[in-house]
C-alpha cells in the first residue's frame, strides 16, 4: 500500500471546511469557519478553546445534531470516506450511537429522568439491533455497566438516584453500548470534582485501551487535555488557529493564542511565574474584522494581521497555526 | 416606555390583545356619547332584527340590544377589572410574603392558597350569595376578588422564591437594607411582567365567573352586565324563537374581550419565556436547513455521477 | 411513597373540615333569620314543630358555638345532612344519591376526553410547529374555548339539536325508557349525554392542547432529548418516552387546579341542558332557598373534587419517579 493510502485507511474521521453558522434575524453569525481536520483510528484528538469559541457547536454539527438556530452552512464531515452530512434520515439513524457515540457535559440533563438507566441502555440497544431479545438485552447492559465500575443491581434506578460521578459513568457506559469507533465528548468533566474528574479520566483511559475507539475530547481545560489526547486544536472565534502533537501545544505552542492559553495555566511543580492571561475582549462575530481575528488581543501582532487573514501554515506534516509569523 | 414598545415588537397575540381590551375600556368610558339609545328604555317592538336603526337588534322587552351590550359592558369591565385587581393583590402579598418570610408563615399561607385552589369556587360563591340574598356588582367583585387570588398567589411565590435565591438581593441584605426596601426596591421590578399576568388572568375569571353568576340569576336583575343579557335571552328562548342577536351579542362581546385578555396573557408568556416565541424564525429557519440538505444531497448526487462516469471511462469499478 | 400521598390526603381532610366549617358559619352570617326564610321557602310543608329537628341539623343546639360546631361534624360525618325543604320530607342525602351520578358521568367523561385528545393534539401540534394546525386550527380551538360557555352551549343546543336534531336536548335519558342495566337504557343515557359532552369537550380542549404544546416545546429544549436523537433513536421512541413523558408531568398537575373549573362548567352546562345532574339541583335549590339542600350539596361538590385531586396526585405519583424516593 503506498504511504497516501496507509495515511488514508487510518484517517477515521475527516472534517473538511466545516462552517456553522447561527440566524438571529435576518444576520448569520458565522460560530464555526472553515474548520478542517481529521482523526485517526484510535487516536484521542483534543479540541480546545474558551468559551464561545465553537468548539461545542462543531462537536454537535458533526453527527448533525445542531439545534435551531445553528445552519452547517458549508463542509464535509466524511467518516470512512462518507459525507455524514448528506445522509439521508435512515442513514443517519443507523450512523448515530454505532459508529459514533455522544458524552454531553451535564450527565443530569441528559438523562431522561423519568426512565430508568436500564430502559435508556436498553432501547437504544434494540434500536440498532432489533434481534436481540429481552434477556440479551439485559446481560448487556449488566455487562455495560460493570464495564464502567456500577454495581449491576443499580441496573434498574433513575438518574436521580445516582451521584454526580456515577451518573457520568452511567452515560459513558451508554455511549460504549454499541461499540462505536468515534466518542465525542463535550466537557465530560467539567460539571465534577477534581477526584472523581480524576476517576473518571482513568476509567476513561482504560476503557480506550480495551476497546481502541478514537475521541474527539473538547474541553476549556487544557491541564486535562495535556495527559490524555495524542493531538489538540486550538480554536478561537470559530477558527482553527493551531492544531499540534499534545506536547508541541503544551511546551512548543507557535500561535499568539495558544501561547496566552498555555500561560494562563501554572504549572504544578517548577518555580512560580508570573501568570499572563490574554488581555482584551472575546471577538464580537456580529462585525468580524477584516484581517486576523485574533489581532485585537495579539501581543505579537504586525501591520499585515489587521488588513489580512492569515493562512493555516504547514510547519511540518502534524504541526499546522494560523499565523503570520510563522510565513 | 422604550421597554413598553419593545415588549410590543414581534409579540402579535400581546399587540392585538392589547387593542381589543383598549377598544372595550373606550366604549365603556364613552359610552353615553356613543350608545344611540337609552339603554333601559323600550324603543321599539321586541324581538326586532338588525337593521339600519337598530344595529344589533332588539331585545325581547324592546330595548335596543347596541346599546344594552355596551351600557353592560360598563358593568362586566368594572367587576372585571376590580376583581382582578383586589385578587392580584391578594396575591401579590401573599405570595411575596410567603416567599419572603419563609418558615411556618410559608407552610401557613401556602395551605391557605391550596386549600383555596382546591375548593370549587363557583359552588361555594353561589351558595355563599344565596345566603346572602340578592348582590349587586360590588359585593360580586368582592366575592370573586376573594376566592380568585389563589393560582396567582403560588405562581408569584414561586418566583419570588427564585429571585430571592439570587445573589443581588443577598448582597442588599448584607448591606443591611430593611426587608420592606429590598421587597420593593429589588424584587417587585423583577416580577412585573408576572404581576400583570396575573392581573390578567384573574380579570379574566372575573369576567366569566360574574357572567355565570348573573346568568344564574344571582345578581342584582335591575343592573344589566353581559351575563344578565345572557339570563334574559336564555328566558325568551331566543335562540329557539329565531331572534339569535339578544344571546349572540351579548355572548361575543364575552367571547371578544375574553379572547383579548387570553391574547395580552399569551402575549405575557411569551415575554417571560421567550422559547414559545414567535414561529416566523424557526420557519426561515428550516427553510434555511432544507434548502442545504438539498445542495449537500445534490452535490453528492453529482460527484457520485462523475465518479461513475470516470470509472466507466477508466474501465474501474466505482468505490 | 406513603409519606407522600399520606400529607396530600391530610391536605384534603383539612379542606374538606374548611368547607364544613364555611357551611357552619353562613347561616350565622346571613343577615336576617335563617329558618324563618326556611319556614316560608318550605312553603307550609314544615310544620313548627319540627323547625326544632331542623335547627338541630343545622347545629343550632344550645351551648356556645364550639360545642354547636362539634355537633354539626358529627351530623355530616354519620351521614346526616337534613331534609330538604322542596322535596321536604326526603333527606338530602337521597337526592344527593340520585343526581351524583350524572354529574359524575359528565364532567368525569368530558375531562378524560378532553385530556386525551388535548394531550395527543398538543404533542402534534409542537412537533408541526409553525405549521398548518399549529398556526390555525390551534388558535382557533383556544379562541372557541374563551366563548363564555353558556354562549356555546345555547348554539351548540340550537345548532345541533333544535335546528339539525341530531340529538336530544334534554334530561339524562328518555323517560319512557326504566332505568336498568339494558342495552336501550345506556343507549338512551348516551344519546342524551351527546350534547352535553360535546359541548364540554369543545370548550375545554383549546385549554389542554395549548398546555401541552407549550409544555412539549419547553421540553424538547431539553438536553436529554438531543440524547435520545443522538442515540439513533426512531422519532416516535424520543418523541413519546422522552418527550411527552415529561412534558406531560406540568399538565397532569394542571389537572387538579382545572378541576374546580370543570365543575363550574358542568354547572351551567347542566342547567342549559336540563340534565338531572348536582349542578341542576343546586341551581333550583337556590331559587327557592332550600338551604339544607344547597349546603348538602355543596359538601358532596367539594368531596367529589377532592377525590379528584387525589386521583390526579396518584397519577403524578405514578408518572414521575422522582416522587417515589
Amino acid at each position: 500500500m503506498t504511504e497516501l493510502a496507509k495515511q488514508q485507511a487510518e484517517i477515521l474521521l475527516a472534517i473538511r471546511g466545516l462552517s456553522v453558522e447561527y440566524l438571529v434575524g435576518d444576520t448569520r453569525l458565522r460560530a464555526v469557519d472553515q474548520v478542517s481536520f481529521t482523526v485517526n483510528k484510535g487516536e484521542t484528538v483534543g479540541l480546545a478553546g474558551e468559551s464561545g469559541c465553537g468548539k461545542s457547536t462543531l462537536a454537535f454539527a458533526l453527527a448533525k445534531l445542531h439545534k435551531p438556530p445553528a445552519l452547517i452552512a458549508e463542509g464535509e464531515v466524511l467518516y470512512k470516506g462518507r459525507d455524514v452530512l448528506s445522509f439521508d434520515d435512515e442513514e443517519l439513524r443507523r450512523f448515530r450511537w454505532k459508529e459514533t457515540s455522544v458524552v454531553f457535559q451535564s450527565a443530569m440533563n441528559c438523562l431522561n429522568p423519568v426512565i430508568s438507566i436500564n430502559a435508556q441502555i436498553c432501547d437504544v440497544l434494540s434500536a440498532h439491533h432489533p434481534e436481540m431479545n429481552r434477556g440479551e438485552l439485559q446481560d448487556r447492559a449488566r455487562e455495560l455497566l460493570q464495564i464502567v465500575g456500577i454495581h449491576p443491581d443499580r441496573l434498574n434506578q433513575y438518574p436521580h438516584q445516582f451521584s454526580g460521578g456515577m451518573r457520568q459513568r452511567a452515560v459513558l457506559a451508554i455511549s460504549l453500548a454499541l461499540k462505536p469507533q468515534l466518542i465525542i465528548m463535550d466537557e465530560p468533566t467539567t460539571a465534577l470534582d477534581v477526584v472523581v474528574e480524576r476517576e473518571i479520566m482513568d476509567q476513561l483511559s482504560e476503557l480506550k485501551q480495551q476497546f481502541g475507539f478514537s475521541i474527539l475530547l473538547i474541553s476549556h481545560d487544557l491541564s486535562l487535555m495535556g495527559e490524555i489526547t495524542d493531538r489538540i486544536a486550538v480554536m478561537y472565534a470559530g477558527k482553527l488557529v493551531e492544531i499540534a502533537p499534545s506536547e508541541e501545544v503544551l511546551f512548543n505552542p507557535k500561535h499568539p493564542y495558544t501561547k496566552g492559553l498555555v500561560n494562563s495555566f501554572p504549572h504544578l511543580l517548577g518555580e512560580k511565574k508570573e501568570l499572563t492571561g490574554i488581555a482584551g475582549n472575546p471577538l464580537n462575530l456580529y462585525s468580524p474584522p477584516a484581517g486576523c481575528y485574533f489581532e485585537e488581543r495579539c501581543p505579537e501582532r504586525i501591520w499585515l494581521c489587521k488588513s489580512t487573514d492569515p493562512a493555516l501554515i504547514t510547519l511540518n506534516p502534524q504541526h499546522k497555526a494560523k499565523c503570520h509569523l510563522l510565513g | 416606555m422604550k421597554n413598553l414598545l419593545s415588549f410590543f415588537k414581534g409579540n402579535t397575540p400581546a399587540t392585538v390583545g392589547t387593542i381589543i381590551v383598549l377598544v372595550f375600556v373606550l366604549l365603556s368610558v364613552f359610552a353615553p356619547w356613543i350608545t344611540p339609545y337609552d339603554a333601559n328604555k323600550r324603543v321599539a317592538r321586541g324581538h326586532q332584527p338588525p337593521s339600519a336603526e337598530y344595529i344589533l337588534g332588539t331585545t325581547r322587552s324592546g330595548k335596543d340590544v347596541l346599546s344594552q351590550v355596551i351600557y353592560a359592558g360598563r358593568i362586566s369591565l368594572l367587576v372585571g377589572f376590580g376583581a382582578g385587581l383586589l385578587a392580584t393583590i391578594i396575591a401579590v402579598l401573599v405570595g411575596i410574603t410567603s416567599a419572603y418570610a419563609g418558615g411556618k408563615v410559608d407552610a401557613f399561607l401556602m395551605f391557605v392558597t391550596n386549600v383555596f385552589l382546591v375548593m370549587p369556587g363557583l359552588p361555594m360563591i353561589i351558595v355563599l350569595a344565596a345566603f346572602l340574598g340578592q348582590v349587586g356588582p360590588l359585593s360580586i367583585a368582592l366575592i370573586l376578588g376573594l376566592f380568585g387570588w389563589a393560582g396567582g398567589a403560588r405562581v408569584l411565590r414561586a418566583q419570588a422564591l427564585s429571585i430571592r435565591e439570587k445573589e443581588f438581593v443577598t448582597a442588599a441584605e448584607v448591606i443591611g437594607e430593611s426587608k420592606w426596601r429590598i421587597v420593593i426596591v429589588e424584587m417587585l421590578p423583577n416580577m412585573v411582567s408576572l404581576i400583570v399576568g396575573t392581573f390578567a388572568g384573574a380579570a379574566l375569571g372575573a369576567v366569566m365567573g360574574q357572567a355565570a353568576l348573573e346568568f344564574i340569576g344571582l345578581g342584582d336583575p335591575t343592573v344589566i352586565s353581559w351575563g344578565t343579557m345572557l339570563q334574559w335571552a336564555q328566558h325568551s328562548s331566543a335562540l329557539i324563537v329565531g331572534a339569535w342577536w339578544e344571546a349572540i351579542v351579548p355572548g361575543v362581546a364575552i367571547a371578544l374581550f375574553a379572547g383579548g385578555l387570553t391574547l395580552f396573557n399569551m402575549g405575557m408568556d411569551q415575554v417571560s419565556n421567550p422559547q414559545l416565541k414567535g414561529s416566523k424564525n424557526l420557519k426561515r429557519w428550516k427553510k434555511l436547513n432544507d434548502e442545504l440538505q438539498a445542495q449537500r444531497k445534490a452535490k453528492l448526487a453529482a460527484s457520485k455521477a462523475s465518479i461513475s462516469k470516470k470509472s466507466a471511462q477508466d474501465g474501474v469499478m466505482p468505490v | 411513597m406513603g409519606r407522600f400521598l399520606g400529607s396530600r390526603l391530610l391536605f384534603y381532610i383539612a379542606a374538606f373540615m374548611v368547607a364544613v366549617t364555611f357551611n357552619f358559619v353562613l347561616p350565622r352570617m346571613m343577615p336576617g333569620d335563617p329558618f324563618e326564610i326556611m319556614f316560608a321557602a318550605a312553603q307550609g310543608k314544615i310544620q313548627p314543630e319540627q323547625m326544632a329537628v331542623l335547627k338541630e341539623q343545622f347545629g343550632f343546639v344550645a351551648g356556645p358555638w364550639h360545642v354547636q360546631f362539634w355537633d354539626y361534624v358529627k351530623g355530616i360525618f354519620s351521614g346526616d345532612l337534613g331534609p330538604s325543604l322542596t322535596y321536604y320530607p326526603t333527606p338530602v342525602t337521597e337526592i344527593i344519591a340520585g343526581a351524583l351520578p350524572w354529574t359524575v358521568f359528565l364532567a368525569g367523561t368530558s375531562t378524560l376526553i378532553c385530556l386525551i385528545i388535548g394531550i395527543l393534539l398538543g404533542i402534534f401540534s409542537a412537533y408541526n410547529r409553525g405549521g398548518k394546525f399549529d398556526s390555525i386550527v390551534a388558535p382557533a380551538l383556544a379562541f372557541i374555548g374563551a366563548f363564555p360557555q353558556m354562549v356555546s352551549a345555547m348554539l351548540i343546543l340550537f345548532g345541533l339539536g333544535v335546528f339539525l336534531n341530531w340529538f336530544p336536548v334534554g334530561y339524562g335519558y328518555n323517560p319512557d325508557i326504566d332505568a336498568g342495566w339494558t342495552l336501550a337504557f345506556f343507549g338512551s343515557v348516551a344519546y342524551h349525554a351527546a350534547l352535553p359532552l360535546i359541548t364540554m369537550v369543545i370548550c375545554g380542549i383549546g385549554g389542554w392542547l395549548f398546555l401541552m404544546r407549550n409544555s412539549m416545546i419547553n421540553t424538547l429544549g431539553e438536553d436529554y432529548i438531543t440524547m435520545g436523537k443522538a442515540k439513533g433513536l426512531s422519532t416516535r421512541r424520543v418523541m413519546v418516552n422522552y418527550a411527552a413523558r415529561n412534558a406531560a408531568l406540568p399538565v397532569v398537575t394542571a389537572v387538579a387546579m382545572a378541576l374546580s373549573f370543570v365543575v363550574a362548567g358542568a354547572l351551567i352546562i347542566e342547567l342549559i341542558y336540563n340534565y338531572p345532574g348536582l349542578g341542576n339541583e343546586m341551581l333550583g335549590a337556590v331559587a327557592s332557598r332550600d338551604y339544607p339542600l344547597l349546603q348538602g350539596l355543596l359538601l358532596i361538590i367539594v368531596v367529589c373534587v377532592l377525590t379528584a385531586n387525589f386521583l390526579a396526585d396518584l397519577a403524578y405519583f405514578w408518572l414521575d419517579p422522582r416522587l417515589r424516593k
